[in-house]
Parts: C-alpha cells; structure tokens; sequence
C-alpha cells in the first residue's frame, strides 16, 4: 500500500521565487561592478539613500540583509565568532556582528572575497551609508568598521521626533526642509567622492520606481485581508527583500515581479486557496523580525493550521498621491512624495473620526493605544507573536508595551517568542513549539471575550 | 537647631535621598521635571525657574515592575529607571524630559508617557551627526522645546533669563572642572566614590544651590587630611552610566585611586562650557550636539572629507581621553558598560585601539546594573592592576 506524502503546510506562491533570486542578483551585481572597478557602497536599509545612490551609477549592497542571508544558508557562526575575538561585545546587533566578522575574515584575506561567503559575497566597499534612523546600530556598526577598511563614512540623518512633538506648529515643514538639505548635502559628499555630477532625472526614475512598488505591495496587502488569509508571512519576507534593497536599483523588474504576485494572490482569493495548505485554524501576526535562521518553525505552525496573514516589519506605506506640480526642485519632490504630515496618515489610515480620537490622545498624553494596531483588526487576527531579539533593541523595546496595548484594546493575545535574527542559539524551537500550542487555547478564550464585546472577530 | 550639614556630609546626604530637596521647592510653588541623560538643555529648565531633577535608576533594588513593559534585553539602566517609576518614586514630578539618546532611551519616552503618565512630557529628538543641517534642527527643537516650557510654566523664556541660566550652568561646568583639579594630585583629593556622590547631588537640586555645594566641596577637600590614600594605580574609568558608587568602591578597594573618568555621572557633562552667543539658542544647540562628547553622537574629522584614515579618526573621536590620561597621570583605564548598552559597545574596540596605539593599557568591563555582578568583576580588575604596576 502506498500512502500519499502529505503536502508541505506552506503554500508557497510561485511568483516569490521570482523576487527572491532578485536579491541574489544583487549581490552578484556588486560583484561585477567591483570587478569592472566600478564604485559599490555598502548601504543601511533607509528610507532615502538607496535610489539617490544608484542614480549615481553607484552599486549598493545591503550588509544587514546579507547577514540573514549567512544566517538563513547556517555559516554566520563563524562570523559571529570573529566578531567576538574582535572584542565586540555579544549583545550588539547579529547582523551587525555577522558583518564584523565577515570584514575582518576580508582583511586576513588581503581585501579578497571570503570563500566561504554565500551569493558571490560583498566586495569591497568604496563608501559606507549609515543611517541615524531606525536603531543606533545603523550608524554605530559602519562607524566601527574603520577598524577593516578606510572606506569613508556618511550618515544619513532623519528627522525621528516623538508623537506630540511632531504635531507642534512648524515642526513638519522643519523636518521637510531638514530632510532636503540633508539629502543635498549627500549628494554633494557623492559627487566630491566620485567626481561626478547627479543625475537628477535618474533620481525620479529610481526614486519614483520605489513608490510604484509600493503601490503594488500594499494592494497585495489589502488582498490578504480575505479569509482564508491568501498569503503567509513567509512569502512576504521571501519576497521583501527585493523591493527593499533592489527596488531602486531596477524598479521596473521589481514592479513587474510584484504585479505578477498581486495577480497570483488575486486569484488565490477568488478561489478561496490559503498561503497555507491546511484549514485555516487561526490567523496571526508576527510582530518584530524574522528568525532567519529557523524559518522552518512557521512550517510546524501552519501546519497546527496557523496563518501569519500579516506582520508588523516592512508593511508598505498607503500610496497616496500628492500634487508636486508646484515643486520644481528634484529633492524637493523626491522628500515630499514620502515624508508625510502625522495628521494626513493619521486620517487616511484610521478615517476622520478615530484619527481625531488619536490625535487628542497624542496631544493630550503623547501616546495613543490605538497606533499601531489598525492591521491587528483590519485583518481580524486572533493572536500574535511577539518575537522579543537578544541583540535588537529597536524592535524589541516596544514588544511588550504592545502586548498590553493588545489586550487592553482590542482584546487579542500574544505570545512572547525570544530568539535572534542571527544567533540559532538563542532560540528554542521545541520550547517555541511547546508555548504555541498552549497558546492556542488562549486564542479560543479571547475569541469568545471579543465575541461577548461584540467585536466583528 | 542644628547647623545645616554642608560640603561633602551633605552630598552624601542627598545621594542618600535625593528627592528630598526637590520636593521642599515643589512645596513652595516650584515646577520639578525629570530628565533622563544629559542632553535634556538644562539651562532652558533653570531659565524658567523650574527645577532639573535627573532620573536615575537603583541597581541596589531587584527589577520587578519593568519587565512587564520593556523585555530584559534592554539597557538595565532604563529599565531600572522605569522599574523606579512605576513603583511610583518618580510620581511627584511635573514634567519629563527625555532626548534621542539612544535606541531604548528614545522608546522609553513613549513606555514612560503609557505607564507611568507624568503630567508633563517632551522629547528632543537629538540628531546623531555633527552636519551643519544637523545643527539646524537642533536649533529648531530648542524652539520647540521652549514653547512647550513656556506653557508648562506660563512664563516667558526671555533672552536675559537664559543668557543668567547659560552663566549659571557654566559656572557649575567651572566648579565642577575646578573639583577635578584637586585630583589631579597624588593621592587625589577626592575619591571616585565621593565624585559620583557630588555629580549625582548637584544633579538632583537646582544649580545655584549646586553651585554653593560644589564650593563648599571644593573648599574642604583643598583642606581636608582624610582624604584617599596613596595607592599603586590611578585609573582612569570610561564609559556608559554609573549612577552608583558600587563600581568605584570596588576598585578603590584594591590598590587604585579612580583619579579620572568619561561616564555621564562624571566629567562628561561638565568639561566645555556653552558659549554665550547673542541668540543664547546658538550657543546651546551647538554645545550640546557638537561640545558633548558622548558614542551616542557620530564624531568624524570633516564629515565633508571623502577619505577616510582609521587612526586620525580615532585620534579626532578620542584624543581627549589620552589627555586626561597625561593631565591626571592615569596609569590605565577602565572601560565599562551595562549590558545591552550599544552606543557604548560599538565604541568598545576602538576605543582599546586608540589608548594602545598611544600606550595606554585598557581592559573592558561588562555588568548588568545589578550589585551583585561586580562583585566578580573584582577579580579582573585585580588582574589589571597587576599588569599594570
Ligand atoms: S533594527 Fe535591529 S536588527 Fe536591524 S540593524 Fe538595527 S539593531 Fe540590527
Ligand atoms: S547606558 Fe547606554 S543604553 Fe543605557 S541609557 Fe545610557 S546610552 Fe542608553
């Protein structure tokens, strides 16, 4: 008797392949462009640097993704390990550490390509964008690789403000205007560097490309509102990374890749399939960055009939339109087509009167509960992950502060799940097995307080 | 009645019970706002009359509140501070003010506005570069932050009230320079235990009284005959926060004299005065982005310059440490951190290759703000002692 293999839990959609070999070219881009003596930069994930570089001819390779590239492929140990005998200590960021490591192996290499390194490897930078947004490790870590290459510096600067400070009369313009210069100044270090002129119109190519992707990522998005839930979480990290470090270097094709994905979503929703291949028990959220390392876990959760039908890192912004016609100056348009006031994101994504709510709660305590918890019910979710980083402080301070926010509001669990981005030691799968299924009986309580409160979910 | 205690008995007295005092002027009508690190533009506070209160935490007593809000990977420092909040010690301020310090000092503002809900709250969102824009906008924060004083207050932050307040401040930067003179002898003066004894006062009650207290310190030290005995090394400690006086007491209970420090219960905030420029703004914003120098901010020759040279830029980032090495005759330093602390981790082997590139010898301590963890952190100190003799 032959019995039928039982088919794998993840229903993966075929058009991802297609973005993530997308990322891969990226790396063999840089390789090739250092062959050919062509500038390549090593750049942190903003949201400003990447399209004004490569209208600049300059290539970029993204050390942060490429350390959960070693991680995912199982050789940042090592990397790890050097960065530790370096005399970093072991808190810092993995993927921080995993560059540190993989620098100083380039070093003992005489400035080669580590064999060992997965995707071709990043070649030798001419330049390090770091960024003041986001974490300290941005600017920090490309700060203390001088120690391996004599590669300048500079760092991106961006406006960060608090809530009820952003809301003080003058602040955006101030920050637009911030930006701007900022930015300028950028381009004019750039063409110090590389004796060369920007290439403006390039600029809205590149930069306007990145809006175009995010239109596309965002109505995939609202598809996956549908339930079942067309698309898990694991796709959208396969298939991210393309439109964050690849997106302003050929936004065509990327555009393209995530046209195809919309489409293949679309259909899956007319149909009714799931991103998982099994009945869909509950629908989660996954709050914080992936475990790189251990992304089979997702597999054993789906197949409890768990579906991560959103996560809370590299959501797309609501495309918006916005009439630039009265701004002739090209930073100017490349700053103002994306920093956007608090009030008007506010009012598009919570409509009128809950953001009004909000923006009194703002002034009032310099805090809302409700921010940051609209995808929670727009996606009817029944609980979340909280994945707590031992070396990632910015997307794990305000973890447990959500669960709270979670509970208190809209009545949904969490669970707390510790691990790394990087380190596979510092995560526990059966423990993280264990947790889950008792937390299943969790999620089946609240379902029922939410349905007592006459929630929709 | 009994004479008012004064000069070091009354720093210890109010390390002992800070608020103390705070809350005697509260009583009389006076605004007191916490502050969290040393970026919250404490002239703009005096200015007003309101009374600068920092925050600190207190390694002596077991997290248990905190958690609950903020996970433990997270510097302990501030999860202490919000420990201390929530069991309601820091429930008589009127105001908080926190800057971008760091990754978790920045979040805290929003933990902190949730949970504990002091009344009053702002957040200066410090740049991280020395770029001309980054200036700018320190300047337009300052604005910023001066209206939302102005309105907790009711009153006009004038030119000539915080041109007094700059005045005043640097006095206190004077005093305090003036007292890290008299440990420059051998044996210094004063003791690192008794140095974090006077920091942490002086940053608990208004500046004039700190000032008078810096004088009466001073004043007795000079003439004092009790004070530290000679010992083998003078050290010289760098670092993230010392709040406590666990850490210098356990190196002075072996054979060194901590003579000198870069933390910010030190030196830090304190060497460099603000320039009294006529818009008094100007000179705040750049003191306190370009003057202070702390691995919070991204230091660099010119950051228009597009080479790049590894040993200039540790010279340009930390030369000032190998001067207090020479003018204080530090015979090694101490560099230490809390855990989870990136700004300073990152700093951590370059600094090491800095002081061993001018000579200097260095070994790195890591902790969690916890009494306990230093104890066998003794042991290498012990160590370096012996190297260094
Ligand atoms: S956000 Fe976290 S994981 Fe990403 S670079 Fe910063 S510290 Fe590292
Ligand atoms: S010790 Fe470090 S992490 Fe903690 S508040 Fe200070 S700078 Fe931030």
């Amino acid at each position: 008797m032959t019995t039928e293999a039982k088919p794998r839990a993840l229903n993966r959609l075929q058009s991802m392949y297609a973005l993530r070999a997308e990322v891969d070219k990226m790396y063999e881009g840089g390789v090739e462009a250092s062959e050919e003596g062509k500038p390549v930069a090593w750049v942190m994930l903003e949201g400003w640097s990447n399209a004004i570089l490569n209208a600049m001819g300059v290539s970029t390779v993204f050390p942060e993704n490429y350390s959960s590239l070693c991680a995912a492929q199982g050789v940042a140990t090592p990397f790890l390990d050097r960065s530790e005998a370096e005399g970093y200590p072991t808190h810092l960021c993995g993927y921080a550490r995993t560059c540190i490591g993989y620098s100083s192996r380039m070093v003992e290499l005489d400035g080669e390509i580590p064999p060992e390194a997965p995707a071709g490897g990043m070649p030798k930078p001419v330049l390090l964008v770091a960024s003041g947004e986001v974490c300290d490790a941005r600017f920090k870590w490309f700060q203390s690789l001088g120690r391996f290459f004599d590669a300048p510096v500079w760092t991106i600067e961006s406006p960060y403000p608090g809530l009820r400070e952003r809301l003080m009369e003058g602040a955006h313009e101030r920050n637009v205007n911030f930006l701007i210069k900022e930015l300028k100044a950028f381009v004019a270090f750039l063409e110090k560097l590389l004796g060369k002129k920007m290439d403006w119109e390039a600029l809205e190519y590149t930069g306007g490309g990145t809006n175009e992707i995010n239109r596309w990522r965002w109505e995939i998005n609202e598809l996956r509102k549908a339930h079942p839930g067309p698309m898990n979480t694991r796709d959208f990290w396969s298939a991210v990374t393309a439109a964050l470090f690849r997106g302003a270097a050929d936004p065509d094709v990327i555009t393209k890749g995530f046209e195809r994905m919309y489409d293949e979503v679309k259909e899956r929703v007319d149909k009714g399939i799931a991103g998982i291949n099994r009945p869909e028990r509950y629908r989660l959220s996954f709050e914080g960055l992936p475990p790189w390392h251990s992304l089979g876990f997702l597999e054993q959760l789906a197949d409890r009939g768990w579906n991560f039908v959103i996560e809370s890192a590299y959501r797309p912004p609501r495309p918006i339109t916005i009439d630039l016609s009265k701004y002739s100056d090209p930073m100017e348009r490349y700053v103002r087509r994306r920093y956007r006031r608090l009030e008007d994101s506010l009012r598009e994504d919570y409509g009128p009167e809950e953001a009004e709510i909000i923006l009194d709660e703002i002034r009032r305590d310099g805090t809302s509960p409700r921010m940051g918890l609209r995808h929670i019910k727009d996606y009817q979710v029944d609980g979340v992950i909280l994945h707590v980083l031992l070396t990632c402080r910015s997307t794990s301070a305000g973890l447990n502060l959500l669960q709270h926010r979670l509970l208190d509001v809209l009545k949904v669990p969490s669970l707390v799940i510790e691990g790394d981005i990087i380190d596979v030691s510092a995560f526990n799968p059966a423990e993280a097995l264990r947790n889950a299924e008792a937390f299943e009986e969790t999620m089946d309580h609240y379902r029922k307080v939410r349905k007592e409160l006459g929630m929709p979910w | 009645m009994a004479e008012p205690s004064k000069g070091l008995l009354r720093a210890q007295e109010i390390y002992q019970d800070r608020s103390r005092r705070a809350l005697e002027l509260q009583k009389q009508g006076k605004k007191v706002v916490g502050y969290l690190c040393i970026y919250p533009v404490l002239e703009m506070m005096t200015a007003l009359d309101i009374v600068p209160y920092r925050i600190f935490g207190d390694m002596r007593e077991p997290i248990t509140k905190a958690d609950s809000y903020i996970p433990a990977v997270n510097c302990p420092f501030l999860r202490s501070c919000l420990d201390l909040g929530l069991k309601e010690k820091y429930s008589f301020l009127d105001g908080i003010v926190t800057t971008h310090i760091c990754d978790v000092g920045s979040s805290l503002s929003g933990i902190w506005n949730y949970t504990v809900r002091t009344p009053f709250s702002f957040h200066i969102d410090t740049p991280h570069t020395l770029h001309e824009t980054s200036l700018e906008q320190e300047r337009g924060l300052l604005e910023d932050y001066q209206k939302a004083l102005e309105d907790l207050t009711g009153q006009k932050m004038t030119k000539e009230r915080l041109q007094e307040a700059v005045r005043v401040h640097n006095e206190q930067r004077a005093l305090v320079r003036e007292l890290y003179e008299l440990k420059k002898q051998d044996p210094p003066l004063i003791s690192g235990v008794e140095t974090i004894r006077v920091i942490k006062a002086i940053q608990s009650i208004p500046v004039d009284e700190g000032n008078k207290l810096l004088r009466e310190v001073i004043d007795e030290v000079k003439e004092r005959n009790d004070g530290p005995q000679k010992k083998s090394a003078r050290l010289l400690v760098w670092g993230s926060i010392l709040d406590d006086t666990a850490l210098p007491e356990m190196i002075e209970g072996l054979d060194a004299n901590v003579v000198m420090d870069d933390t910010c219960v030190g030196s830090r905030a304190y060497f460099g005065d603000v320039e009294l420029t006529n818009d008094p703004l100007d000179g705040l914003s750049h003191h306190y982005l370009v003057d202070i120098k702390c691995p919070r901010t991204f230091r660099t020759r010119d950051y228009t310059d597009v080479r790049k040279d590894y040993m200039t830029d540790l010279a340009v980032r930390f030369s000032y440490l190998r001067d207090y090495v020479r003018d204080w005759k530090a015979d090694g330093v101490i560099m230490e951190s809390v855990r989870y602390c990136d700004t300073h981790g990152y700093d951590v082997p370059g600094v090491r290759d800095y002081l061993d590139s001018v000579g200097i010898p260095s070994i790195y301590l890591e902790h969690d703000y916890t009494e306990g963890a230093l104890a066998p952190l003794r042991t290498r100190v012990q160590g370096f002692l012996e190297i260094i003799e």
